[in-house]
């Protein structure tokens, strides 16, 4: 019986715990049709960008477009100007500028500035709407 | 009677001035490397890539090039498939890259980085 009234004091006590857990629980099945946009910038991204941006309003911008031999392939360049459709992520004064349509297909990722012997280049890693890609990175297919 | 050979010796592969720079500025940095091996390997969605090493022994197999004190020697596994190569480097904002102008490749994958011999 000691237990048995443990656990309603329990319940009693933690019972909005549950509730608020499962409001969560559900606030977050909701959350995940409608894409997370979020992009994080590494260390490394951060660096290689506030190297080689010649003005402070140098953006990286980064886009997805169909190609490539997974179906789909991410394009990086720099740019100046920000569009209606854009959106801004800035670290450290580094900015990564994407469209909203581009961002879902990569929202959750982080941009990366990856340094090799053979090749140095900006790429998107940890992407959670990606299911396979290609070897060299530039390259996915969607989940 | 003549033991010397006339057939002309051509070198396996070329650098280009920028890839020769870059060559001897990652050769500065290591000093322990004599050069670095250009090898192939199996990866990608057409077959192969090519690798980059810091080479500290000169093998048995290996085929040396030099070229204006920049030394680079083919693996003996590559070197049908490097054979004529021409080994660039090219740098610019987004990035930098060694770019292998292969003439014995007959198809390559979207982004380059991978092909078929």
């Amino acid at each position: 019986s000691t237990s048995f009234t443990s656990t309603r004091a329990l319940n009693k006590r933690y019972g909005w715990v549950y509730s608020s857990f499962h409001r969560l629980q559900s606030s977050q099945t909701a959350s995940s049709t409608q894409p997370i946009t979020e992009l994080s910038l590494s260390d490394s991204c951060v660096k290689r960008l506030l190297t080689v941006s010649e003005t402070p309003d140098t953006m990286l911008r980064v886009m997805v477009e169909g190609g490539g031999c997974s179906g789909f392939q991410y394009k990086f360049s720099f740019d100046t100007t920000v569009n209606k459709d854009d959106k801004i992520f800035e670290r450290e004064g580094a900015r990564v500028v994407i469209d909203e349509l581009s961002l879902s297909f990569l929202s959750g990722s982080t941009i990366d500035y990856h340094q090799e012997m053979i090749r140095s280049s900006f790429r998107v890693i940890g992407n959670p709407q990606m299911e396979m890609g290609c070897s060299c990175g530039a390259s996915f297919s969607l989940k | 009677k003549s033991s010397r050979k006339f057939v002309p010796q051509r070198a396996a592969i070329k650098l280009t001035p920028s890839a020769v720079s870059k060559v001897k500025e990652l050769l500065s940095e290591n000093t322990t490397a004599i050069g670095l091996r250009v090898g192939v390997r199996t990866r990608g969605c057409s077959g192969l890539t090519y690798t980059l090493d810091y080479a500290t022994e000169k093998k048995k197999m290996d085929e040396e090039v030099v070229q204006d004190g920049a030394r680079v020697l083919i693996d003996s596994k590559a070197q049908l498939s490097l054979l004529g190569t021409e080994m660039d480097f090219v740098e610019n904002k987004l990035g930098s890259e060694f770019i292998f102008h292969n003439p014995n490749v007959k198809g390559t994958c979207g982004c380059g980085e991978s092909f078929h011999v």
